[in-house]
C-alpha cells in the first residue's frame, strides 16, 4: 500500500481547499472561471485515478488498517464522484454570476471527499470523520440561498436531524468500543461473535443506534421526515448530492459497519433489516403517488428506492449484496440526473407544482425524453439499468436462507408495479396532456449533458449489465471477505 | 453465433432512430422508411419460413452468446412450432397494420412510426427468446411503444385508458417476474444459476410442488393479464377503444398473443407437476373467459368495443386450449392465436375505416352501409364470419380442435359449444343492424388501396382453412412431443 493508492482522497483534499482561495484570484470573467475548472479538474482527477486503481491497484486490506483500498472502496468512490461530477457539471450553469460560486464549488469538493473517506474507512474514528466531513458541508450547501426562507428552514430540519444523528453514531461507537476495546471493524467482527452474555444488551444498543443514526441519513422510514423539506428547500443541485451522494455514503457505511462488524454478532439483527426495507419502500412510493410537488416526488422515489437497497442488509448473501451496490451503482446515475433535470425545469417552471409539467414534451423536448428514460429506468423497466440491479437484488432475496427473503422480494417487485403510478403519471402529464403555455423554454447546455450522459450511461449498463454485475459482485466480495468467514 | 433471427429481431428497431431522424424532414420519409421496414421484416420472415425444417420437433435456428454470465443470463433465441407461426403473424400483421397506418395516423408520424418499430422489436424478441430475462426484457419493451400509442394517439379518453394499460400489465408483469426469478434461485441452490429455458425445462421437474405451485400461479397472473382472462380484462375494452385503428390491430392482433404464447412457454409446458394440479382452473377460468366475452359483446352499441369484446371471447379459446393437456387442445390453442390475430385485425382495421367515413361507430346509427360502401361492406361481412368461424376459414379449424381437446380433457367442458353460439348471435345480430338495413346517402365507398389492405388479412385465413398443411403440422409436432411425456 503506497500513497499512490489514495490519490482520489489526496486530490480531492488539495483541490477542495484550493477552490476557495482560487476563487480570489484574477478580475471579471477569470475569476468567475478559476473556481469552477479548479472544481472540475480535481473532480475529473480523483475520478480517472479511482477507476484505474480500481482496476490495477485494489487489494484486501492487511490487519489493523484503518482505511482501505478494496474494489468495494474504489467502487463507492466511483459512483460518488460521478455524482459529485453530474453535480458540479449542472452547477456550471445553476452558479453561473452567483457571487459565493468559489465557496460553493469548495464545499461540493469537501464533502465528497467526506463521502468516499466515509466508504473506505474501516475503523470507527474514522467513519466519524468522513461522516462529519461530508455532513457539515451539506449543511451550507443546503442553506446557501440564505435570503430563500425555504432553504433556511430546510437547512436547519436537516443540520438538527442530522447533528442528532452524528451523536447518536458517536454513542453506538462508544458502546462499541466499550465493548470490544478497539475501533477496528475488523477486531470488532472478532470480538462480536463470542461476546458475553453480559454485554450483550450493550451491544444490542449499539446496533439499534447504529441503524437509527446511518438511518437518518439513509432516509429510511421512520427516520425520513426530514427528506422531502430538505430537498425541495435546498438548491436543486443540492438536492440531488444529498439524495445520490450522501445517502449513498451512508449505505457505504452501513455495509461497512453492518456486514463486517455486526455480522458475527448473534442476534437476529436481520429482522430489523426486513421490516424497515418493506415499510420504506412501501411507504415511499405510496407517498410518492401522492405528491404534488416534482421534488417531493423525487424524495419519496428515493425513500422507496432506499427500501430496495435495504433487501441487501435484510438478506446479506453474496448476490443480494451484490444487487444491492449494483443498484446504488443505477439509482446514483439516475436520481442525480432526475434532480438536475429538475434544476432545469425550474429555470423557467414552478416545479413545486406537477402541473408545469403538463405538455413539457413540447416545451422542453430534450429534458422530457430524458426524464422518460430516468424514470422507467427507477421504474425498472428493462433494458434500462435499474431493472437489472431490481432483478439481481430480488433474486438473492429469493435465494437467501432467512425465512423472510421471498416477502421481501414479492414486495420488492409489486412496490416496482406502484411505482409505475407515479413515474408513469409524469410521464404522461410531459407527452399526453396539453400545456397552458406552448412556447419553447430553453434547456441550458451543461444540464442537457448531464441528462443525456445519464440516460447513456442507463441504456448501455441495461444493454449490457456484464462488466456491472460483475464489478458489483466484485465489490460485495471484496466487503465479505472482511467479515466473518463462515 | 448470431444469425437470421437476431437480423429478424433487431432490424426494425435498428431502423427505429433513421426514421425518426429523417422522418422529422420529410413525413413521407418516415412513411416510406417504416412501412418499408415492416416490409423487409416481412421478407426475412419468408426467408425464415424457408429455411426452418418442418418435418421435426423441438428448436432450431438456435443462436446463443453469452449477455450477463454472471447472473446467469444469455442471449439466446430460437424457433419452434410454436413460436413459428406467432413469429410469421407477428411480421404480417405489423406490415399491415403500418401500411393502414398511413391513412389513419395524420399527426407526429414520425414519432409513430420509430416507436412502431420498437414495438414490433420487442414483439418478435418476445416470441423467440429462449431465456427467462430476455423474455423479459422484451415483453416490457412492448409495453412503452403501446403506452405512447395510446396516450398520444388514441381517441378522446386516451390518458385514463393509456394509464390504465400501463397500471395493470405492468403489475401483472413484475408479479410474473417473480415467478422467474423463484425459479431461478432455486436454480442456484442446486449450484449451476441460470435463466436458460432449455436448460431450465429439464431442471425445473425437480422443484418442489409447493414452489411449483407458487411460481405458476405468478408467471400466471402476468400471462393472464395480457391475454386477458376476467377478471383482469377490464384494461383491454378501454385500450382498445380509445387506441387508433393499426393499433388496436396490434393490441388485439400480437399484444394479446404474448399472454398465450406465454402461458404455453413459461407455464404449461415449463411447471409439470403445478399444471397437473392447477389444470381444471385454469381450464374452467379459459371458460368462463368465453362466454363471458361473448356474452359482454353481444349488448356493446360500439362497433370497436364490440370488437374488442370479442377478442376476449377468442383468446378464452387460447386458455382453454392450452390446459386441456392434450396435443390437439393446445395444437389449437395455438393455430387459435394465429387465425384470431388476422380475424381481429381485419375487423379493427375495418373499424377504424368505417368510422372515418361514416363518421360514428356507434352499431345503432351505422345503418345501411349495403347501399353506401358494398364492397367495404362484403369484407366486413367476411371478417366476421372469420371471427363466427365458419367452416373454410381456419378459425373453424383452430376452435374445432380447441373444443375436441376440451371434450377429451373432461365432459364438463362440452359447455363451451355455448361460446361459439353466442359469437354467431352478435356478429348477425351486428351484421344485421350495420349492412341490412335500408339507408340513405350516397355511395361513400372507401379507398382501393385501403380495401387491399383490409383483403390481405383474409387471404392467409381462406388459404390455410381449405390447405392448413405444414403450419398445423408443425405446429402439432411441437405441441406434442412436450406433452408426451407427462401428459395424461
Amino acid at each position: 500500500m503506497s500513497l499512490i493508492d489514495f490519490t482520489p482522497f489526496i486530490s480531492l483534499a488539495v483541490f477542495g481547499l484550493a477552490v476557495t482561495p482560487a476563487g480570489l484570484l484574477g478580475e471579471g470573467k477569470a475569476r468567475r472561471t478559476i473556481a469552477p475548472s479548479i472544481s472540475m479538474i480535481g473532480l475529473f482527477l480523483a475520478l480517472g485515478s479511482a477507476i484505474w486503481l480500481g482496476f490495477s491497484a485494489a487489494q484486501t486490506p492487511g490487519p489493523g488498517a484503518i482505511m482501505s483500498t478494496d474494489i468495494f472502496t474504489y467502487f463507492f468512490t466511483g459512483v460518488l464522484l460521478v455524482v459529485a461530477i453530474f453535480v458540479g457539471v449542472a452547477s456550471l450553469s445553476f452558479m453561473r454570476g452567483d457571487p459565493n460560486e468559489a465557496p460553493y464549488f469548495g464545499l461540493l469538493i469537501l464533502s465528497t471527499l467526506g463521502m468516499i473517506v466515509l466508504a473506505a474507512s474501516l475503523d470507527l474514528i474514522l467513519l466519524y470523520v468522513g461522516w462529519e466531513l461530508m455532513s457539515i458541508p451539506t449543511y451550507a450547501l443546503t442553506a446557501f440561498r440564505k435570503s430563500d426562507p425555504n432553504s433556511n428552514e430546510a437547512a436547519m430540519k436537516f443540520f438538527v436531524l442530522s447533528a442528532l444523528s452524528s451523536a447518536l453514531i458517536v454513542y453506538a461507537i462508544s458502546l462499541v468500543f466499550g465493548i470490544s476495546g478497539s475501533t477496528n471493524l475488523i477486531a470488532i467482527a472478532n470480538t462480536f461473535g463470542s461476546i458475553t452474555p453480559d454485554v450483550r444488551p450493550f451491544g444490542v444498543l449499539a446496533i439499534v443506534l447504529f441503524i437509527v443514526g446511518f438511518g437518518v441519513k439513509m432516509a429510511v422510514v421512520p427516520f425520513h421526515m426530514w427528506i422531502p423539506d430538505a430537498f425541495e428547500g435546498a438548491p436543486t443541485t443540492i438536492g440531488a448530492l444529498l439524495a445520490a451522494g450522501a445517502k449513498m455514503a451512508a449505505f457505504a457505511a452501513a455495509f461497512r459497519v453492518f456486514i463486517i462488524a455486526i455480522g458475527p454478532f448473534h442476534v437476529e439483527w436481520h429482522s430489523i433489516f426486513a421490516i424497515i426495507a418493506i415499510v420504506t419502500m412501501t411507504l415511499g412510493n405510496l407517498a410518492a403517488l401522492m405528491q404534488k410537488s416534482f421534488t417531493r416526488l423525487l424524495a419519496y422515489s428515493s425513500i422507496a428506492q432506499a427500501g430496495y437497497i435495504m433487501i441487501a442488509f435484510a438478506t446479506p448473501n453474496g448476490q443480494a449484496i451484490a444487487g444491492g451496490l449494483f443498484h446504488v451503482l443505477n439509482y446514483s446515475i439516475l436520481k442525480t440526473a432526475a434532480f438536475i433535470a429538475a434544476t432545469a425545469v425550474a429555470t423557467r417552471l414552478s416545479i413545486s407544482n406537477l402541473d408545469s409539467f403538463n405538455g413539457l414534451a413540447k416545451r422542453m423536448p430534450q429534458t422530457s425524453i430524458n426524464i422518460a428514460v430516468l424514470f422507467l429506468g427507477l421504474a425498472g423497466v428493462p433494458p434500462l439499468s435499474g431493472f437489472f440491479s431490481k432483478a439481481l437484488l430480488f433474486a438473492g432475496a429469493v435465494n437467501s436462507s432467512l425465512p423472510w427473503g421471498g416477502y421481501l422480494a414479492i414486495a420488492g417487485l409489486l412496490n416496482s408495479g406502484f411505482s409505475m403510478g407515479y413515474y408513469g403519471w409524469l410521464i404522461k402529464r410531459m407527452y399526453f396532456d396539453e400545456p397552458s403555455d406552448g412556447s419553447r423554454i430553453p434547456e441550458p447546455r451543461s444540464y442537457m449533458a448531464v441528462l443525456w450522459a445519464a440516460t447513456a450511461l442507463t441504456i448501455i449498463i441495461g444493454l449490457y449489465p456484464q462488466p456491472w454485475i460483475q464489478l458489483s459482485q466484485d465489490a460485495a466480495n471484496a466487503l465479505k471477505v472482511l467479515g466473518p468467514q463462515a | 453465433m448470431f444469425g437470421i433471427l437476431t437480423v429478424a429481431i433487431f432490424l426494425p428497431a435498428a431502423m427505429g432512430l433513421p426514421v425518426y431522424v429523417l422522418g422529422r424532414r420529410n413525413i413521407r420519409l418516415a412513411r416510406l422508411l417504416g412501412v418499408g421496414t415492416t416490409a423487409a421484416e416481412l421478407v426475412v420472415t419468408l426467408i425464415i419460413l424457408g429455411v426452418f425444417s418442418y418435418g421435426i420437433g423441438g428448436f432450431q435456428l438456435a443462436e446463443k452468446v453469452d449477455w450477463a454470465i454472471s447472473f446467469g443470463l444469455t442471449y439466446h433465441v430460437a424457433l419452434d412450432g410454436i413460436s413459428l407461426p406467432l413469429l410469421l403473424i407477428a411480421t404480417i400483421l405489423s406490415f399491415l397494420a403500418a401500411y393502414g397506418s398511413t391513412d389513419l395516423i395524420k399527426e407526429r408520424e414520425p414519432e409513430y412510426y420509430a416507436l412502431f418499430l420498437l414495438f414490433e422489436t420487442g414483439i418478435i424478441g418476445v416470441f423467440t427468446s429462449l431465456d427467462l430475462i430476455l423474455f423479459y426484457v422484451f415483453w416490457e419493451i412492448v409495453l412503452v411503444p403501446m403506452f405512447f400509442f395510446v396516450g398520444i394517439w388514441g381517441g378522446p379518453r386516451k390518458k385514463y385508458a393509456s394509464m390504465k394499460f400501463l397500471i395493470f400489465t405492468y403489475t401483472g408483469s413484475v408479479i410474473m417476474l417473480f415467478g422467474f426469478l423463484a425459479v431461478y434461485a432455486w436454480t442456484s441452490s442446486q449450484g449451476n444459476p441460470t435463466f436458460d429455458y432449455t436448460e431450465l425445462v429439464g431442471r425445473v421437474g425437480g422443484l418442489a410442488l409447493p414452489l411449483q405451485l407458487a411460481a405458476s400461479i405468478a408467471t400466471f397472473v402476468g400471462f393472464a393479464v395480457k391475454l386477458p382472462i376476467v377478471p383482469f380484462h377490464t384494461w383491454l375494452p378501454d385500450a382498445h377503444v380509445e387506441a387508433p385503428a393499426p393499433v388496436s390491430v396490434l393490441l388485439a392482433g400480437l399484444l394479446l398473443k404474448m399472454g398465450g404464447y406465454g402461458l404455453i412457454r413459461f407455464n404449461l409446458l415449463f411447471f409439470p407437476a403445478a399444471t397437473n394440479v392447477l389444470w381444471p382452473y385454469f381450464a374452467a377460468i379459459g371458460l368462463v373467459t368465453m362466454i363471458y366475452g361473448a356474452s359482454v359483446a353481444i349488448v356493446q352499441r360500439d362497433l370497436k368495443r364490440m370488437i374488442a369484446m370479442t377478442s376476449i371471447n377468442h383468446m378464452g379459446y387460447v386458455l382453454l386450449g392450452a390446459f386441456t393437456l392434450n396435443g390437439i387442445g393446445l395444437s389449437g390453442a395455438v393455430f387459435q392465436m394465429f387465425n384470431h390475430a388476422l380475424a381481429i385485425g381485419i375487423l379493427f382495421l375495418m373499424s377504424g375505416y368505417i368510422h372515418e367515413h361514416a363518421g360514428t361507430r356507434n352499431i345503432d346509427e351505422l345503418t345501411g352501409l349495403r347501399g353506401k360502401m358494398p364492397l367495404t361492406v362484403t369484407l366486413l361481412v367476411l371478417g366476421s364470419m372469420a371471427a363466427m368461424a365458419v367452416p373454410g376459414l381456419s378459425n373453424f379449424i383452430s376452435e374445432y380442435f380447441v373444443i375436441q381437446g376440451a371434450l377429451r380433457a373432461s365432459y364438463f367442458f362440452a359447455i363451451a359449444i355455448v361460446a361459439p353460439a353466442l359469437t354467431v348471435g352478435y356478429f348477425l345480430w351486428m351484421l344485421r343492424r350495420v349492412v341490412m338495413t335500408p339507408g340513405v346517402g350516397a355511395r361513400n365507398e372507401i379507398s382501393l388501396h385501403s380495401l387491399a389492405i383490409l383483403a390481405a388479412f383474409l387471404i392467409p385465413l381462406f388459404v390455410l382453412g381449405a390447405y392448413p398443411g405444414p403450419l398445423l403440422d408443425s405446429i402439432i409436432r411441437a405441441t406434442t412431443n412436450p406433452l408426451a411425456p407427462g401428459g395424461p
